[in-house]
């Protein structure tokens, strides 16, 4: 497939409901059955490894009206939970044997219980992921906590989950990350060569697909990238941050990039992109993924690390990007990120790096007003 | 190529405005944009042009700006309406630091440095509650117009409190009161004092500091200007021109754009 090709498609992925991709994904893998991920990460190697396609549940985005969701939801509680929850209760995951959420906030915590209780026969797990990194324990207990998942996923689908096919898995998913990895170098090195909606696009729809599926059409991007012409345009580079579980809006990222920014990186689909560099392929599978997800993962406000504040974090990224600017997208009444926004707020204040928080939610359906605001900050830079 | 224009379609009027290579306006026009949007850019710039016996060929360069600033056709360039507005008010009245801008359906706070840059700003949300939409509510339930509505406000003495600043919602605070027999003054002058407050919390996002210019179609409301100096504590500046503000700041963009085609031609 050409990019273009692709992008469409992914586009048609998006579009569904997640026991419509289990059923588009059965075309092909006539047995394959899905298994949920809530963001931001649960390891995915180890739900491949059970035979299970892991798809990534960012909610319904705008495919599903909330008619249930809102009577066990107060109405300052983020889109994605309520739609997520809706999801279950249209009987929109069939397909799906279960579902992992992890420790981001108290809205995810509780809507585990929440999807518990209002589901049956689906297997619903709370990985208990340490936000403290810097305790000497954390890399045991990771791993303990991995080796629980292992168990009682296995005990689920009635066969053993072993190491080697989480070896396997984890060198499939490595690959997959690095191309990732390279895309995003790429277009930072060749600004107009892909957009960051496209790539969202791309990225996005790899949580739908099978693995082995979304490497040969991350290997198709990566070869045509450098035949594809580069757009380049008179633009306000900047970072994208805060939208490290639910997921802005595809229109909304065009809107950023229309009103003349470019989008040099971002935090989005930041569980399935999670690690700065591959996980070590040697020894114990579980011990490696919990070593990298304590030690090589990127920032985010769902992990705490005394010694590597989120502020740090976050300058490194503009400085290593180039970017100018930093657009702040929290999705509404994500406690998380808005907590984040005072820290980020003070510290690129006193750096002198511009910057503006934009909200969103997964119901926007214009973003005239969204566009006027970034495109006023492109101007306020721009016209200097 | 001696004029320059902007265009400001706003979500209910479209204002419009023709300066000389000087900078000083020569003709400015208002008209209800409607529902169609393309053809209120170009209506005004046609009235405009037409009161000032300007032709179009004198005109250099055009600026669209407000929320249909891509509609019109004869817009050569877009400005957003925040940065037009903090030209706008920078030219108006130079000493301005702070911009509150209020129109038909939004409010947008707008700090500026002295060269009138855009140093930051802040927009109202999805919710009318703090704008031109919300005071219409209010006049359409005591069956007055917009015109009326701030002068009245102004003789209240006991301003009456909203349980909602909702703007479905105070057209039933407004019944109940007058079902209460309150006068329609101190209904109004509670109205105005609502917006007000909600109006300086979007303001100190961003910060308030003098001078302070209130721009936009709700500026030409005695009440409202009365009820935000009461509680900012500050005396605003209005000028006669306050609904063209947007439009004239398009038409210095564009004016910028002839002045460099002029520099340009010369060297």
């Amino acid at each position: 497939m050409t990019i273009d090709e692709i992008v469409l498609h992914s586009r048609s992925l998006l579009d569904m409901k997640p026991s419509q991709v289990i059923k588009k994904t059965q075309e092909t893998y006539p047995n394959v059955r899905g298994f949920a991920v809530f963001p931001v990460y649960a390891p995915h190697e180890i739900i491949h490894a059970a035979g299970l396609m892991p798809v990534g549940l960012y909610g319904a985005g705008d495919q599903l009206e909330i008619t249930h969701a809102d009577s066990r939801f107060q109405s300052f509680i983020c889109s994605i939970a309520k739609s997520t929850l809706e999801l279950f209760l249209a009987d929109e995951m069939d397909g799906f044997v279960g579902i992992a959420f992890s420790s981001i906030c108290d809205v995810a915590r509780n809507l585990a219980s929440v999807v518990s209780r209002n589901t049956e026969g689906i297997y619903v797990e709370y990985l208990h992921l340490p936000q403290n990194m810097a305790s000497e324990q954390s890399q045991t207990y990771t791993r303990s906590e991995y080796e629980r998942f292992r168990r009682k996923l296995a005990e689920h689908v009635g066969r053993p989950i072993t190491d080697a096919a989480i070896s396997e898995s984890l060198k499939l998913y490595n690959e997959q990350r690095r191309l990732i990895r390279a895309i995003y170098a790429y277009r930072q090195d060749h600004p107009g060569s892909i957009s960051a909606a496209e790539l969202t696009c791309i990225t996005k729809a790899g949580t739908r697909m099978m693995p082995g599926d979304y490497l040969t059409i991350l290997k198709d991007v990566m070869e045509q990238l450098p035949q594809r012409p580069a757009h380049a345009r008179d633009t306000v580079r900047v970072v994208v941050e805060g939208a490290f579980c639910e997921q802005p809006p595809i229109e909304l990222i065009e809107a950023i990039e229309a009103a003349g920014c470019e989008i040099r990186d971002d935090d989005m689909m930041l569980g399935w992109r999670l690690f700065t560099g591959d996980v070590s392929e040697q020894g114990d599978p579980l011990t490696a993924l919990a070593n990298a997800y304590l030690n090589e993962s990127v920032y985010c406000s769902t992990r705490h690390d005394y010694y590597h504040p989120r502020t740090e974090g976050l300058l490194a990224r503009v400085r290593d990007s180039g970017a100018k600017a930093v657009l702040f997208t929290p999705a509404k009444f994500c406690e998380p990120a808005l907590l984040d926004y005072v820290l980020f707020k003070r510290c690129l204040d006193d750096k002198g790096v511009p910057h503006l928080k934009l909200e969103f939610e997964e119901k926007m359906w214009t973003f005239e007003a969204p566009r006027t605001e970034v495109e006023t900050f492109a101007e306020s830079m721009l016209f200097d | 190529m001696s004029h320059a224009a902007g265009i400001d379609v706003g979500s209910t009027q479209t204002k419009a405005v023709i300066v000389d290579i000087e900078g000083r306006i020569v003709s400015r026009t208002l008209i209800d944009t409607g529902a169609n949007v393309r053809r209120a850019g170009q209506r005004a710039l046609d009235v405009m042009m037409e009161e000032a016996d300007v032709e179009r060929s004198r005109i250099g360069f055009v600026v669209g700006t407000g929320y249909g600033r891509y509609k019109i056709e004869a817009g050569d360039t877009q400005v957003t309406e925040i940065s037009c507005h903090a030209r706008g008010a920078h030219t108006l009245f130079p000493g301005t630091r702070t911009v509150i801008d209020m129109g038909g359906q939004d409010t947008k706070a707008i700090k500026i440095g002295e060269d009138g840059d855009v140093i930051d700003f802040c927009m109202n949300d999805k919710c009318a509650a703090g704008t031109g939409r919300f005071l219409t509510g209010a006049a359409e339930v005591l069956g007055l117009t917009l015109d009326e509505i701030g002068p009245i406000s102004l003789k209240g003495t006991k301003p009456v409190r909203l349980t909602s600043v909702c703007t479905v919602f105070v057209e039933s605070d407004i019944l109940s009161y007058l079902a209460q027999k309150r006068k329609i003054e101190d209904i109004l002058c509670g109205v105005h004092q609502a917006i007000a407050s909600r109006t300086i919390s979007l303001v100190r996002r961003t910060g308030i500091e003098e001078e302070v210019t209130f721009t936009g179609g709700v500026a030409r409301n005695t009440g409202m200007i009365h009820a935000l100096e009461e509680k900012l504590g500050v005396t605003l500046n209005v000028s006669d021109d306050s609904q063209y503000t947007g439009a004239l700041g398009a038409a210095l963009y564009a004016l910028d754009h002839v002045r460099a085609g002029q520099q340009k031609a010369a060297s």
